[in-house]
């Protein structure tokens, strides 16, 4: 390795943020015209590592030097001054504005905003086959093209050095056979890539080099042609990978939730649903695998009573609940694990106790007839937090203080309280760590031999096959297809979700 | 590939096509007016006096409009607006007076409103503090600054005293444009059906106006080219669509947001200026009487946008002068809005959109019941007629309403990613 193929080098990178020490010691390197991967948990350090390179959080030590100089970089401008640019893992787009207005934000000088830009985004866009539109409104794109469009930006703004924050998280696995060819020529044309992920298949085969972190520092660096993903896991966690694999069926017979033909319309008439039809027996899991945006927020909302269906029929055992609400449902013994549990599931500032309440507020241990049992339900958020294992200083501290991870499992201790008959559990790993993910699959799996139905909603398809005795396929509000998961792969899930043929 | 990209229709067609749309609307309420005009025979319903002191109502309110666009389009909520065109009250006579040039006033009318501006920012981008609770101080505090200000620099003047100070010097009023003004009165003198409504709307425009209305709307005018045309405009516009998007591009939010809320208070404050100076015969305590506020949801009805937000100003304008001019006019409202609510029931029928139908249906129904059942309006309704049925077709009559994606909310540097 010669000093002039270096385009960026981090020597003793630490940053700490109050009460926590985010990055200490990071040393990393990374080479002119490859793709550098930055693997590690959550929570490891990594997004503030790239927002240091970026400019948008400066370090407490270390230096930062590109291309051989040694920079400062105090704001996002002077890392582009320096040829940084970087895609975050939540797209930086603002949806009301169009395509070219969110290219030229910020960099009107270099082509204008009118014709020449839209030329220059055009030119951009045919060299890599992004297939941009200058003048769409970003709203309308999906999120393989909103993806391309942050690289194109990264590129207008004439960037040598490209840093990508989990760009895979939300893509199929046939997106991200595109997106990986575009960073392969991106790679050839002599840009550094930096390739942030903790998937390690993605990793083993995009990268030309790996660099490791763990608890906020970099603790080692592998060649992709020779490790394995035994070694990268064990380099990340110190242990190998838990994977969700399920036992034998304990599906039964008796059916616990039905759907029949169920659609739901949004309020200018068009179909959110169409037809939904399904059955999930006690002790099943049913997997719902979908590009996000396909129906699948609605239909958990539908069963939730949240949203009330225009046309079908929704069972709960024998009972139609069709037009039942939510404290009725829940009444009837439906969990319920959010996608989004800071919006839906948790009042962030509120203790843990409360928290233990919130869609429970009517029955035992929390409520004595009108009033709040406030003893019940600290004792009942106690057991929770042993028996779960939601590392917590106390149940009076707030949910914010939390882990996603702790949070999550408090949510799923939560749900799983009165002996539900039914969970609807969506996203219930996202942004969680790999101990918390296990424990969490543990939980489910439990539930399951003991009878109870699941419907499972995952963007992580080893999840979803791991864990599930059914897979169904949603693709714009229908069901299109059903998959065994003791058969099924990634690529036909991810073909069925686009609509495509098998990869 | 196997990827799936959206193919999107040719964008300008679609322009078009809005642009097509708001010329359609505005003709089509000029042809309703004219027709309920007709049918009522009320003629001062389009006359040129109605349009002229329509014109007289609007101005205010736009500015006001115009200085909440500009805040809320860089994210920030000003509901301050009605105390800063309050401190432009005062500011306009204060500076009329000591300059002999109303003109100079106008300056310090936005002099004024600018520093109610500079408050609203200094509190809601540097210190976060919530816009609302600022805005409500920043209107206290407009108050009772002008009440005192008055007390202290007018009670002495010549035409002036503790709440009011008059016999101001205005701006300049173009009497006639030769060739324009005298055939499209005469026009309009004809009552023909469409076209003399048009022609009043030419002769009010041409005719005894005040420069600053012309001014104003030209303000207009530039506000939507620098905001949608300009790359300052885009930096704006995308502080209040994502703050945290532009910050990564190198935009420095906090100064766009400043400058964006130091021209709002600016406009507001020549709204200020002109109620002083032109809509009224000199400076006198709280003259603004709400129209921050209705301008505020003049912009808001207007969906965030320059045209829409003139067309919101207008129809409020329109209402206010009417009230002003005799109660028949008033009752002839009752069957405009009736019309105009029917109207937009039809449209929801084609679109199948059966609720809102029967939502705008009810009301049009009951207001037709009210006009054919009586002869006037009963004299306390007159004053409020014309501000809940102009809410009724404004707040009825809009759909999908689509404000900034950050307004209003929190921003603080470093928390993009």
């Amino acid at each position: 390795m010669t000093q002039e193929s270096v385009a960026v080098e981090l020597r003793g990178i630490g940053k700490r943020f109050p009460g926590v020490i985010a990055n200490h010691d990071v040393d990393l390197t990374i080479r002119a015209g490859t793709v550098h991967a930055l693997i590690g948990e959550n929570g490891a350090g990594k997004s503030t590592l790239m927002k240091i390179l970026y400019g948008v959080q400066k370090p407490d030590d270390g230096t930062i030097s590109i291309n051989g100089r040694e920079v400062a970089l105090r704001t996002p401008t002077d890392a582009i001054a320096n040829g940084v640019g970087m895609v975050f893992q939540h797209f930086m787009l603002a949806d009301n504005l169009t395509v070219l207005e969110n290219m030229v934000l910020g960099a009107e000088k270099l082509h204008g905003i009118g014709d020449r830009a839209r030329a220059e985004i055009r030119r951009i866009s045919d060299a890599f086959g992004f297939g941009l539109q200058p003048d769409v409104l970003v709203e309308k794109l999906g999120v393989a093209d909103r993806q391309r469009l942050e690289i194109a930006k990264v590129l207008y703004r004439g960037a040598r050095i490209i840093i990508l924050d989990e760009p895979t998280a939300v893509l199929v696995p046939q997106e991200v056979d595109a997106l990986f060819a575009n960073l392969r020529e991106l790679r050839n044309a002599g840009n550094a890539v930096l390739f942030i992920s903790h998937k390690l298949d993605e990793v083993l085969d995009i990268a030309d080099d790996i660099t490791v972190m763990r608890r906020g520092t970099t603790v080692g660096t592998a060649d992709p042609r020779t490790t394995t993903k035994r070694e990268l896991a064990e380099l990340m966690v110190g242990s190998e990978l838990p994977s969700p694999e399920t036992e034998e069926s304990t599906v039964t017979d008796t059916v616990q939730l039905t759907l029949a033909d169920v659609t739901l319309a949004d309020e200018f008439g068009r179909n959110l649903l169409t037809d939904v039809s399904l059955s999930i027996r006690r002790g099943e899991i049913l997997g719902i695998a979908g590009v996000e945006g396909n129906g699948q927020a609605e239909l958990v909302e539908t069963i939730m009573g949240m949203r009330i269906p225009g046309a079908g029929r929704i069972h709960l055992g024998t009972e139609d609940v069709t037009h039942w609400h939510t404290r009725k449902l829940r009444e009837a013994g439906i969990g319920y694990i959010p996608e989004d549990r800071h919006r839906h599931g948790l009042l962030l500032d509120a203790p843990l106790w409360e928290n233990r309440i919130l869609g429970h507020q009517t029955q035992a241990p929390n409520a004595k007839g009108p009033w709040i049992n406030r003893s019940g339900a600290r004792k009942d958020t106690q057991r929770i937090v042993t028996e779960y294992d939601v590392r917590a200083p106390g149940i009076d501290t707030p949910a914010r203080a939390l882990s996603g991870g702790n949070q999550q499992k408090l949510i799923v201790g939560r749900e799983m309280s009165g002996d539900p008959v039914l969970l609807i559990a969506s996203h219930p790993t996202r942004g969680v760590d790999v101990g918390a993910q296990a424990a969490i699959w543990d939980h489910i799996k439990r539930a399951r031999r003991a009878g109870l139905a699941v419907l499972l909603i995952s963007a992580d398809l080893d999840e979803l096959i791991g864990l599930s005795d059914t897979i169904q396929v949603i693709l714009r509000g229908r069901l299109v297809g059903t998959f065994d998961p003791a058969s099924v792969t990634p690529q036909d899930l991810g073909a069925a979700m686009t609509g495509g043929e098998a990869a | 590939m196997t990827t799936t990209t959206t193919t999107p229709g040719p964008v300008t067609r679609v322009r078009n096509a809005a642009r097509a749309n708001w010329l359609f609307i505005a003709l089509g309420a000029v042809a309703v007016v004219s027709l309920v005009r007709i049918v009522t025979d009320t003629n001062d319903l389009t006359s040129v006096g109605t349009i002229r002191a329509a014109i007289i109502a609007t101005c205010p309110i736009l500015m006001a409009g115009l200085g909440g666009l500009w805040a809320e389009r860089a994210g920030v909520v000003n509901i301050g607006l009605e105390g800063q065109m309050v401190l432009g009250t005062w500011g306009a006579a204060f500076f009329t007076y000591h300059s002999g040039s109303p003109w100079v006033g106008i300056l310090g009318a936005a002099l004024l409103g600018m520093i109610g501006g500079l408050l609203h920012a200094i509190a809601t981008v540097t210190f976060g503090v919530d816009h609302i609770v600022s805005g409500v101080a920043i209107n206290l505090i407009g108050v009772g600054a002008t009440t005192y200000l008055a007390e202290a620099t007018f009670t002495d003047l010549e035409g002036g005293g503790p709440r009011q100070l008059i016999g101001l010097p205005t701006p300049t009023t173009i009497d006639r444009i030769p060739g324009i003004s005298g055939s499209a009165a005469d026009l309009a003198d004809k009552h023909w059906f469409f076209i003399s409504d048009v022609a009043s709307f030419v002769a009010a425009l041409t005719t005894k106006i005040s420069l600053l209305s012309l001014v104003i709307f030209a303000l207009v005018v530039a506000s939507g080219w620098i905001l949608w045309k300009t790359s300052f405009g885009l930096r704006l516009r995308s502080c209040g669509e994502n703050p945290q998007a532009a910050e990564t591009l190198g935009v420095n939010v906090y100064l766009y947001k400043y400058v964006a809320v130091l021209i709002s208070g600016a406009m507001a404050g020549i709204g200020g200026g002109f109620l002083a100076l032109v809509a009224s015969s000199g400076f006198s305590t709280n003259q603004t009487n709400g129209r921050g506020y209705i301008g505020l949801a003049a912009m808001i009805f207007g969906n965030w946008r320059p045209g829409g937000l003139l067309a919101g100003a207008l129809t409020f304008g329109y209402t206010d002068s009417l009230r002003l001019r005799d109660t028949h006019a008033v009752h002839s409202l009752l069957l405009l809005v009736a019309v105009a609510l029917i109207a937009i029931t039809v449209l929801r029928v084609v679109r199948r959109q059966i609720a809102g139908a029967v939502a705008m249906a009810v009301p049009g129904a009951a207001l037709l019941v009210w006009f054919l059942s009586t002869d006037s309006v009963p004299r306390d309704f007159t004053s409020m007629t014309p501000y809940v049925t102009t809410l009724f077709v404004l707040a009825l009559g809009t759909q999908r309403l689509r404000m900034p994606a950050a307004d209003g909310r929190p921003y603080r540097k470093g928390s993009a990613g």
